[in-house]
């Protein structure tokens, strides 16, 4: 995946326009994303490491962080599979309704996060659609890490899937039928031929999904009760902690979250020579 | 090893190479796409270690008929039977046919051994046993140092030749191919061309092509069948559908045809009011009735003189009205002269031409192909008046008359 950068020929000497063009675009990217990140990173270890490592280790932050990552990894399982499913559905047959049930799953995206939030509220609380009946039988659905997996899940429904429909869009059909007529089944030919052509579309759709997912704010504080040490993620504990004024213990938190997003982007971009394979 | 048994089983059946046993056939096929009809009745078989090719213009079926060979597509009548065993209502993966597509697809993410070996690897064989037949279908289409590459690092006559391991690999029962040469350039698909046909005689399994291309279908196959319309106008060797069409549509097709309208006589045909000796099959055309001959372009020969070598038949007279220089051989265009005569009743245009060639098909006009030894030695002008004559023709039976015959057999 290497391009030539061809050089600006027709331009006589020395060419001011490159480095004032370069300059221009750190310069303005600098307020805007490099000094925020920095100020975290500044602020965060400023009173010394074994502040930091005290605010990180406290156990209510290390519940907070565990808490994401394991209801992260499950809404990604989920909607990775969901996605594979929903691609291959929607992308092999065509069927009244198709472009209806597309534009659905690519929904969640477009909605606010908190209306997310109070919507999974509105079914599934104690006093919710189905919620009511499942109170009942003490089946309590909401304030509970499942909650936070519904919540993710609802979040992040679109996205892993909109990475994996377009490879299946353009798969070459004649692939699949060439391993039906040497002689694999449905199964064979979807595992050997379909899936690897799709390994890259399915790495960077899960990180995208869980970067999304760990991320997760607005439906996360309205659905999981933010109780702390039980329900709440690490986004919330930052909020939880700034609002106490504790700015350490927040921003210890932000610190990783931050090289987390940051190491996850870096996969996805070292990765794609690889993930391209042809 | 089992590369090798390949070879082997089909050596040995060469020993009824005289009475050539059937390896695969289709009976009636028949296929529409709603209310159109894309394919009618089509009936062949291909005998064991032969090359069919089915020959036809864009759209006119022949790769329906293929996948319906291979399973990818269901008939709406007929029977699909590979040595002996009808497999109509058996899926693709059960009917053990090799498909090499137009686009060979190789699986990408697969090496080279790893795509020859897939057919064997599903079938779930000995891993020694899979190493042996790679090895040996790698030896056979000589890619043995391109074994680790992908196929996106292989050329295309490469890749084409890995997707023919991959089909032997697990014994065919018949290859197909769908324009196989296709993407390729025309000096690659000539050579490769060639090579196909050397591997398929060594490996002696029975192959069906798909083509548009007339010069690849005459120098590929052992026959050729012309499909028009989802139907097939001419199943014959090379030589019998390039020399003897049986109608126009492959007169014309196989490349440029002069067509002209005849009237049979007892012992003659009347083309204008010259007559031109003729063997006729009295069976199929009386005396009277209207047909049409066609012959070559290179039929054609060109004279100042009404005097005729032995086995040219005068037919017109005609004046030169273009030569083009067309490397191998000098081609005349002649505009014919009206001779009077009543040729057909209906007879409006007694000549005309057909051609593929990109010039408008002028009326009444034929094209004749003279090699350089004699352009050079009778030097033709435009404007000239020459002699026309030929020296080997076919009578077209007119429509009806092919129904009429069709329905006796």
């Amino acid at each position: 995946m290497s391009t030539v950068v061809s050089t600006m020929k027709h331009v006589r000497g020395f060419d001011v326009a490159r480095p004032l063009s370069i300059g221009m675009l750190v310069f303005m990217m600098l307020p805007l994303v490099f000094l925020p990140l920095a100020s975290i990173f500044i602020f965060g270890t400023s009173n010394g490491l074994d502040k930091f490592w005290a605010a990180l280790t406290a156990p209510e932050a290390v519940f907070a962080l565990k808490l994401s990552l394991a209801t992260s990894f499950w809404a990604t399982v989920f909607n990775v599979l969901f996605g594979l499913f929903a691609a291959y559905v929607l992308s092999r047959y065509h069927f009244w309704g198709r472009n209806a049930l597309i534009v659905t799953i690519s929904l969640p995206t477009a909605i606010p996060t908190a209306v997310a939030g109070f919507a999974l509220l509105l079914l599934w609380g104690p006093y919710g659609t189905l919620g009511r009946f499942l109170a009942p039988h003490g089946v309590q659905v909401m304030f509970t890490a499942g909650a936070i997996i519904l919540a993710n899940i609802f979040v992040t429904f679109p996205l892993a899937f909109g990475v994996i429909k377009p490879v299946f869009d353009t798969m070459n059909r004649s692939l699949e039928e060439a391993s039906a007529t040497i002689g694999a089944t449905r199964w064979q030919t979807f595992w050997h031929v379909t899936l690897p052509s799709l390994r890259g579309a399915i790495v960077s759709g899960a990180l995208l999904t869980f970067a999304r997912a760990v991320g997760e704010f607005g439906s996360t504080i309205l659905v999981s009760g933010n109780l702390a040490g039980r329900t709440q993620t690490a986004p919330l504990y930052i909020f939880a902690k700034f609002n106490e004024g504790q700015i350490e213990a927040a921003n210890a938190i932000a610190i990783v979250l931050a090289l987390f997003s940051f190491l996850i982007f870096s996969v996805l971009f070292v990765a794609r020579d690889w993930l391209d394979v042809d | 090893m089992k590369a090798k048994r390949v070879i082997e089983n089909q050596k040995s059946s060469e020993f009824s190479k005289s009475a050539p046993q059937v390896a695969a056939s289709v009976f009636g096929i028949s296929k529409r796409f709603g209310k159109s009809s894309v394919l009618e009745n089509i009936t062949f078989d291909v005998a064991e270690g032969e090359a069919l090719v089915l020959l036809g213009a864009s759209g006119s079926g022949k790769t329906t008929i293929l996948r319906v060979i291979a399973g990818l597509e269901q008939p709406y009548t007929g029977r699909v039977v590979l040595h002996g065993r009808d497999v109509t209502d058996l899926p693709a993966r059960e009917r053990g046919v090799g498909v090499i597509f137009q686009s060979y697809a190789l699986f990408p993410k697969m090496t080279v051994e790893k795509n020859i070996g897939y057919g064997l690897r599903i079938r779930k064989r000995r891993r020694k046993e899979i190493k042996q037949t790679v090895n040996d279908l790698l030896a056979l289409v000589q890619l043995e140092e391109h074994r680790k590459k992908y196929p996106s690092q292989l050329s295309g006559g490469q890749q084409q030749r890995v997707a023919i391991a991959r089909t032997l690999a697990y014994k065919p029962e018949v290859l197909l191919f769908d324009e196989p040469f296709g993407a390729l350039d025309t000096q690659t698909r000539v050579h490769l061309r060639r090579e196909i046909r050397a591997l398929l005689r060594k490996v002696n399994v029975p192959a069906i092509f798909i083509t548009h291309d007339q010069e690849e279908a005459l120098e590929l196959g052992d026959r050729v069948a012309v499909i028009n319309k989802g139907h097939i106008e001419q199943i014959g060797t090379p030589f019998e559908i390039y020399n003897h069409p049986a109608t126009e549509y492959v007169a014309t097709f196989l490349g440029a045809a002069n067509i002209l309208e005849a009237v049979v006589r007892d012992d003659y045909l009347e083309v204008g009011s010259t007559r031109v000796p003729a063997q006729i099959d009295r069976e199929k055309f009386k005396t009277g009735s209207c047909v049409k001959i066609v012959f070559r372009p290179e039929d054609v020969s060109l004279s100042r003189s009404d005097f005729l070598k032995t086995g040219q038949l005068k037919v017109s007279s005609g004046i030169v009205e273009e030569i083009s220089f067309v490397g191998a051989y000098e081609r005349v265009r002649l505009k014919l002269e009206p001779n009077g005569g009543d040729t057909c009743a209906n007879g409006d245009t007694p000549y005309y031409l057909t051609t593929q060639t990109p010039e408008a098909p002028t009326q009444k006009s034929i094209i004749a192909t003279r090699p350089k030894p004699e352009a050079s030695s009778v030097k033709l002008n435009i404007g000239d008046r020459v002699v026309v004559a030929i020296t080997s023709y076919t009578i077209l039976p007119t429509q009806e008359q092919r129904e009429t015959s069709a329905t006796k057999s």
